[in-house]
């Protein structure tokens, strides 16, 4: 049996609250259908868990975290009362946009690891109908809890160690790509991680990969489709999303993404999260793409985009400028499709 | 139950001292422009050294790691050498925009009266880009150490290494008050270059 105990408990918005409410909890059987819905979501943890994440280290710089702290002591001794204590980080954290929340915790073994799944489900609205004795009773009720309700947020734990292991873990948010306030409530101020990798050194990875990808390509359709990627990344500043997410939003054909994939380092990095990070995206960039409010769009090799084009500044405070280059065409296709 | 001292040669012989290569060039790559770089170096933990930690007990005579490969974060291991102390905290700068890090102490010896080993350790994510596409993820260390030492910290904690630990009986009084002096000469080296180079700029 890989769930060995759930709990449950109440989490009220209660972030900047000058009391904390009380938090009522409860085990729940390992029988019924509840178990049973429960079950389903820790063993899909693993699939619906895509954002990797890290625990925050001491303020000092040690090797310490104390959302890690209150994980471990649950891991260790699955109870009501250690699982209160992370019931009452969250409380404290969560405001009222964020709303009424049951959170379960579930702990567990999968492949020789323990593993703990922490869910948070919004409350919502709903209405019940009952048959009793041919009549049919119908009841507004306002604490319903859907696992599909679209505020769904969870975290996976798993390691064979209790003592110093646990310290990354796999996270889903929801309104991940929503407002700030609301993508950070479950990750930074509720289990005080991070994303495993940071923006710069996915956006980094990425732009060094759609460069050598650019440069090894033989077919020019998919140079171009790759240099277009290129340019319209940047408007990707601040998302958190995969490579292979941000890929399918601007459309890019199936060749191009596997050419891009190719210059991988790992195919699986393709679907790493991270937050885009446009400067770090500039300093990288294979291509450098400025476009005139007459429509002209100038594109050429980041590194040798001065020397392609001469910039002549016609009129500084109007910014008006001319760009002149000169050289052989050797293919017109690029033009003609843009 | 597989042996944890024999998996982990298992481990190095198959990709761990690959890992570390790419690791090396990893680095390297992020440090790109950044001045004052001596070196930068990464090695799997050679297996008789891991063996030997995975052994260890606490005072009560209890294992001090029940699952050494996932307790011992060293397994893989890196380190960036540099001119000037300044640079310390240039390199640390780019690292931690790169890494998550999970830990990142300067060690320093307690007391202000004592002279010994000094230097930046960080603790971070092993990044997925240096670990093989045939190799599974669930083998590979989550974490690496990385440590960021000036030249004569650098060169100290290797001699002290050297001498020290490698003695065949404890060390004596004054041969202990020796290390610290030498140690106590490479902190002033670098106070005094710190120093100079700060002068020398204005």
């Amino acid at each position: 049996m890989p769930i060995q105990r759930v709990h449950s408990f109440l989490v009220y918005p209660a972030k900047h609250a000058e009391e904390q409410p009380e938090i009522s909890g409860t085990r729940i059987p390992r029988r019924g259908r509840l178990y049973v819905m429960l079950t389903n979501v820790f063993d899909r943890a693993r699939d619906e868990c895509d954002i990797e994440i890290v625990f925050r280290q001491g303020e000092g710089g040690q090797q310490q975290n104390d959302c890690r702290d209150l994980l471990m002591a649950y891991a260790q001794d699955p109870s009501v009362r250690n699982g209160r204590l992370l019931a009452s980080r969250l409380q404290v954290v969560t405001t009222h946009r964020s709303g009424l929340g049951l959170l379960f915790l579930m702990k567990g073994a999968r492949d020789g690891n323990h593993q703990l799944v922490i869910s948070r489900f919004p409350a919502d609205q709903g209405v019940i109908a009952q048959e009793h004795a041919q009549q049919l009773s119908v009841e507004f009720i306002e604490r319903v809890f859907m696992k599909s309700a679209k505020a769904y947020k969870s975290a996976l734990y798993s390691s064979d160690s209790l003592q110093r292991g646990f310290w990354d873990g796999r996270a889903v948010d929801r309104q991940i790509s929503g407002p700030r306030e609301l993508s950070d409530y479950w990750i930074h101020d509720f289990l005080a991680s991070e994303l495993r990798t940071t923006g710069p050194a996915g956006t980094k990875r990425l732009a060094v990969a759609l460069r050598s990808a650019i440069r090894s390509v033989e077919e020019l359709g998919i140079r171009q489709e790759l240099i277009s990627a290129a340019s319209l990344l940047r408007g990707q500043h601040g998302r958190r999303r995969s490579t292979r997410q941000m890929l399918e939003q601007l459309g890019l054909s199936r060749p191009a993404a596997l050419a891009l994939e190719a210059a991988f380092p790992r195919a699986d990095l393709m679907d790493e999260i991270f937050e885009f990070d446009q400067e770090e995206f500039q300093r990288h960039a294979p291509y450098r793409a400025v476009e005139l409010d007459n429509g002209g769009l100038l594109i050429a090799e980041d590194a040798r985009f001065a020397e392609v084009f001469q910039q002549e500044v016609l009129n500084l405070a109007d910014k008006r400028v001319r760009y002149v280059t000169e050289g052989r065409v050797i293919d017109e296709s690029l033009r003609k499709t843009k | 139950m597989t042996d944890p001292i024999e998996e982990y040669r298992r481990r190095y012989e198959g990709f761990l001292q690959a890992v570390a290569r790419r690791l090396q060039g990893h680095i390297e790559s992020h440090l790109e422009g950044v001045p004052n770089i001596e070196r930068v170096t990464a090695r799997a933990k050679d297996p008789a050294r891991f063996a030997e930690k995975a052994r260890r007990t606490d005072k009560d005579g209890h294992a001090k790691y029940d699952k050494p490969l996932t307790e011992i974060q060293d397994q893989v291991g890196a380190r960036v050498i540099v001119l000037y102390r300044d640079d310390v905290i240039s390199v640390v700068s780019v690292i931690t925009r790169y890494f998550q890090p999970i830990e990142q102490r300067e060690l320093v010896p307690e007391s202000q009266w004592a002279f010994g080993y000094f230097g930046q350790h960080l603790v971070l994510p092993l990044p997925r880009d240096v670990v093989p596409g045939d190799v599974p993820l669930n083998v590979v260390p989550r974490f690496f150490e990385l440590q960021v030492k000036t030249l004569f910290q650098h060169a100290w904690s290797e001699a002290n290494h050297d001498v020290g630990y490698k003695s065949r009986a404890p060390l004596s009084t004054d041969q202990e008050r020796l290390l610290a002096y030498t140690a106590a000469q490479a902190w002033g080296a670098d106070r005094a270059f710190a120093e100079l180079r700060s002068e020398v700029r204005s």
